[in-house]
């Protein structure tokens, strides 16, 4: 019998309260999405199996709470963390000014990460603030891939998370490759003075 | 590919459960409260229909099986695998087409000869090339050595022949050779075709001497191209005319011990023969015609009416009496019988046997989809005694669509995951913010959580630890019970209480602490889930410190809450006017001095709790009605000052001073006057009250050694170990320390201390 998968990864999803966080989570592992807004209070996960170039790959993916209050709890989430999936809303310009602390957090809670920024709620034209190419120019300044996405209309959100595991696949790759004696550590953007924040 | 009938019953009990279970799950009656969280995750069957993809819906066979046994099962994926295979399986329709290809199947008796001239007349006589060679040999070697040691040169030059006398319009791959004694079979395969040629197995069964050897038997090969497992068996079976029940039972015995094991990691089933799609069976099977005399045989023949020999051949008898050959079919019979000739000609047995012809030399197959196009010997052919005979066929195989193949494998997949997400355990929380009204010192109020199990597997909770916390909740919290087990459906009632002691009142007067914590409930196996708990405290003198009560002149309700966390943090002496010692330890001790200094075991006798709160209330507001209470309570409610401030009047760090001390009077007044004013003045406030009291023993029966033990606990408080430190220490260790505090507190009860107060 056949392994069930190769690799077994755990994901992090992180980011303001109400940027739709669950909603990606709940459109790739079940392909559901409802309107009701519910806010996740704690940390959740579903699994998703796919396959990359042959390779199985079994995902943990974790939900967390966005709210400020659980911020200090959920940090504890990161152990373990291959990926972490950093999201704003597109309609809403503080979450994405707030993308700089999350990814901050991470900086303080890992060391060897692969990173996605995703923009989500990308439905409503006429309701989007966070302009495609500001975030561009932010996400290739801190050297992080960018996805716009849509977890209602099922936009992008196959490809996001299809995006984050080849990154993570292809780390621990280049890790395996390496001598077993050195230490990679993912090199630090040093983002340039930004006025947003 | 037909997946065991154990497998298919599980994975369809698996699948019938898990629907069932979908549509049954109305248990939200007992839940109103749930009832907002319905549009969510807990119901996903609605949208199903959105998704519409038909095939998402993994069919299974109509059984019925209790959900009970999936949900006790530790996890239905366990299996996984197979249930994948299962079901891409069951799909196999979805994702393959058919393709049409040409088998070639050969079969010849070559009498021991080696091989003469070029076999293309039989080989490659057709015009289009076979996209498959199955050619089988019979009696390739009579001699004793191939008998005895298996092995004969023949083979190679057989082998060399054959591989240079396939049709020449295309190039061929030999997948297998396999050879018993004198029986041989060859299998190439077209170069395209080559890569999807895969688990390709032989196997060898002797039926000849004892039932065993190699002089008689089958020799097969097995592969599967594409989608399509296809068996090749080339067979000699037992000779002899009057036979025909040996030749059965050697054809029973092949089909029976014929396994076919696969060399792979982890290991996988053996198969059988009759577990393939196609079988291409061939050989000399050596059945005759029976009850026709020789001569009329030859002249039917060669007035080619093959018909009523054809009735009296055994193997049509045989195959029609469903003795042999079931399933198997044959086709049309329309060319001379391979046996028995004369060497190197066309003219039939002239040795004195004078044998009656026979159609020893067959081919026959099993399988749908598969068409014969020709079935024919090849006379010209004559170096054996038998002629050989070939057949060609056009077979369907199954080949995958990959993209379709991968959409479908996707699909199986997603549902599958789908399927363990919702065997995940799923509880809901009425009340994920609980708040709790004003909260005083030593009131407690407690408030109902209700988890309900709204998954489909028990559910196994603990309120953990978060970061680094000592324990799972604040010390004021209590839940009840912290842990537990929920079947589905069914619920469990948590009661969250809180309760501000001795012990947690200073950190929330001094606002090191407040009301606030956030528990997280962890599911084993599955997602945590934070449950904040607020309230707002109502400070009291209880839990404030000597230093901040002095400066305090008015009732602590009155005093602005900022103020008395500045009083409480604040290391400069404020502004005002001090008095010596808090007031309310000069109102509870005057009380005593008034109405208890006679009172029988003051200090021994427990107060009544509501007293104590009316005591609490009337020191903390303020009022112009006498104390309450009892004086028993009163002296509950001092002792309870001196507990709850933060640090003891003997502050933590002289407590390990004072007990090397106490042995020593002299010692235990300096370090007296080394205490800061007021917690000097509380101390020797209250030595000279202990003193007062014990003056009146004679009334109240109190002696000095009980008072010094009582107070000594209060004055010297045990400073706040760790769990180690208190392992570490024995009981007998505790008693000395006891003693040693005691010691302490009782040179100032026996002692005159005039002087000492003169020095404040």
């Amino acid at each position: 019998m056949a392994r069930e998968y190769d690799h077994l990864f755990k994901l992090l999803i992180i980011g303001d309260s109400g940027v739709g966080k669950s909603s990606l989570l709940l459109r790739f592992a079940d392909n559901t999405f409802s309107g009701n807004y519910i806010t996740t209070i704690g940390v959740d996960f579903k699994i998703r199996t796919v396959e990359i170039d042959g390779d199985k790959v079994k995902l943990q993916i974790w939900d967390t709470a966005g709210q400020e209050r659980f911020r200090t709890i959920t940090s504890t989430y990161y152990r373990g963390t291959h990926g972490v999936i950093v999201v704003y809303d597109v309609t809403s310009g503080e979450s994405f000014a707030n993308v700089k602390r999350w990814l901050h957090e991470i900086d303080q809670n890992l060391r060897v990460v692969s990173r996605i920024l995703v923009g989500n709620k990308n439905d409503a034209p006429d309701q989007k603030v966070v302009l495609t190419e500001d975030a561009q120019r932010f996400a290739d300044q801190m050297g992080i891939q960018l996805f716009e996405t849509s977890a209602k209309d099922n936009i992008n959100v196959e490809e996001m998370f299809m995006a984050i595991t080849r990154l993570v696949l292809r780390t621990k790759k280049e890790l395996k490759e390496r001598p077993t004696d050195t230490v990679i550590i993912r090199p630090r953007q040093k983002p340039k003075k930004s006025k947003c924040c | 590919m037909v997946p065991g009938s154990k497998t298919s019953d599980f994975v369809s009990n698996l699948f019938r459960a898990t629907d069932q279970v979908g549509k049954k799950r109305g248990g939200f009656e007992e839940f109103h409260w749930l009832s907002k969280y319905n549009s969510g995750s807990a119901q996903p069957h609605d949208e199903k229909e959105e998704i519409g993809s038909e095939s998402l819906l993994l069919d299974s066979p109509e059984l019925a099986v209790p959900r009970q046994s999936i949900a006790k099962g530790a996890t239905p994926i366990a299996a996984r695998e197979s249930v994948i295979r299962y079901q891409m399986a069951m799909k196999e329709d979805d994702y393959t087409i058919t393709e049409v290809i040409r088998v070639f199947v050969g079969t010849w008796n070559v009498n021991g000869q080696a091989p003469g001239a070029s076999l293309a007349d039989w080989l490659a006589s057709d015009v289009e090339p076979p996209d498959i060679y199955a050619i089988g040999f019979q009696e390739l070697d009579l001699s004793k050595e191939a008998f005895l040691f298996n092995d004969t040169p023949r083979e190679d030059e057989w082998r060399f022949a054959v591989t240079n006398s396939l049709h020449p319009k295309a190039k061929y791959r030999r997948i297998a050779l396999v050879r018993l004694v004198g029986m041989m079979l060859l299998v190439f395969v077209r170069e395209p075709y080559a890569p999807f040629v895969q688990s390709v197995a032989t196997e060898t069964v002797g039926t000849g001497i004892m039932g065993k050897l190699g002089n008689k038997g089958g020799v097969c090969v097995r592969l599967d191209l594409h989608r399509t497992s296809i068996c090749f068996v080339n067979s000699h079976l037992a000779a002899h005319v009057e036979e025909y029940d040996r030749r059965n039972q050697d054809f029973h015995d092949i089909c029976s011990r014929a396994s076919f094991t696969f060399h792979t990691t982890p290991p996988s089933p053996s198969r059988s023969i009759k577990d393939h799609d196609q079988v291409y069976w061939l050989g000399d099977l050596n059945y005759r015609i029976t009850d026709l005399d020789p001569r009329l045989v030859k002249e039917l023949v060669d007035a080619e009416n093959y018909k009523p020999i054809l009735e009296c051949d055994q193997l049509k008898i045989q195959h029609r009496m469903k003795n042999i050959f079931v399933g198997f079919k044959e086709g049309e019979i329309n060319f001379r019988p391979t046996y028995k000739y004369d060497t190197g000609t066309d003219n039939w047995d002239s040795s004195e046997k004078n044998r009656a012809p026979a159609w020893c030399d067959r081919i026959l197959w099993k399988g749908d989809q598969i068409k014969q196009q020709h079935y024919r010997s090849h006379p010209q052919l004559c170096i054996s005694d038998h002629k050989p005979v070939s057949a060609v066929f056009l077979s369907e195989i199954r080949v995958v669509d990959e993209v379709k193949y991968r959409k479908i494998h996707e699909e199986v997949m997603k549902k599958l995951d789908k399927l363990e997400n919702e065997f995940l355990p799923q509880v809901m929380v009425d009340n994920t913010e609980v708040i709790f009204d004003v909260l005083r010192f030593l009131e407690p109020q407690s408030k109902e959580l209700i988890i309900a199990n709204t998954g489909q597997v028990p559910v196994q909770f603990e309120f953990i630890k978060k970061l680094d916390d000592t324990s799972y909740c604040k010390d004021w919290l209590h839940i009840e019970p912290f842990t537990g087990f929920i079947k589905p459906g069914e619920k469990c009632d948590i009661k969250l209480e809180v309760y501000v002691d001795k012990k947690s009142a200073c950190k929330l007067n001094s606002g090191q602490d407040k009301l606030y914590d956030i528990l997280v409930l962890h599911l084993e196996g599955g997602k945590d889930i934070f449950i904040t708990v607020t309230g707002t405290y109502e400070r009291s003198c209880f839990g404030s410190s000597i230093e901040t009560l002095v400066y305090v002149t008015v009732p602590i309700r009155e005093v602005p809450i900022g103020k008395l966390m500045e009083l409480e943090n604040s290391k400069d002496t404020p502004q005002s006017q001090p008095y010596a010692i808090p007031k309310e330890i000069w109102f509870l001790v005057d009380h005593l001095y008034r109405y208890g200094l006679k009172q029988q075991h003051l200090f021994e006798h427990p107060g009544l709790h509501h007293e104590v709160i009316q005591i609490r209330n009337w020191l903390d507001n303020g009022s112009s009605d006498p104390l309450p209470g009892s004086v028993h309570s009163v002296a509950e409610a001092l002792l309870l000052l001196l507990e709850s401030t933060a640090e003891p009047i003997i502050p933590y760090n002289l407590h390990n001073v004072c007990l090397g001390a106490s042995s020593n009077y002299l010692q235990c007044k300096q370090i007296v006057m080394q205490l800061s004013e007021h917690t000097k003045n509380v101390f020797l406030y209250l030595c000279a009250f202990l003193q007062e009291l014990l003056s009146h023993s004679a009334d109240n029966e109190l002696d000095a050694k009980t008072i010094a033990t009582l107070f000594g606990a209060i004055f010297l408080r045990d400073p706040p170990r760790s769990r180690s430190d208190m392992a570490a220490r024995s009981r007998a260790n505790q008693q000395t320390l006891d003693r040693k505090k005691a010691n302490f507190v009782y040179h100032f009860l026996v002692n005159d201390q005039s002087e000492l107060i003169g020095c404040s």
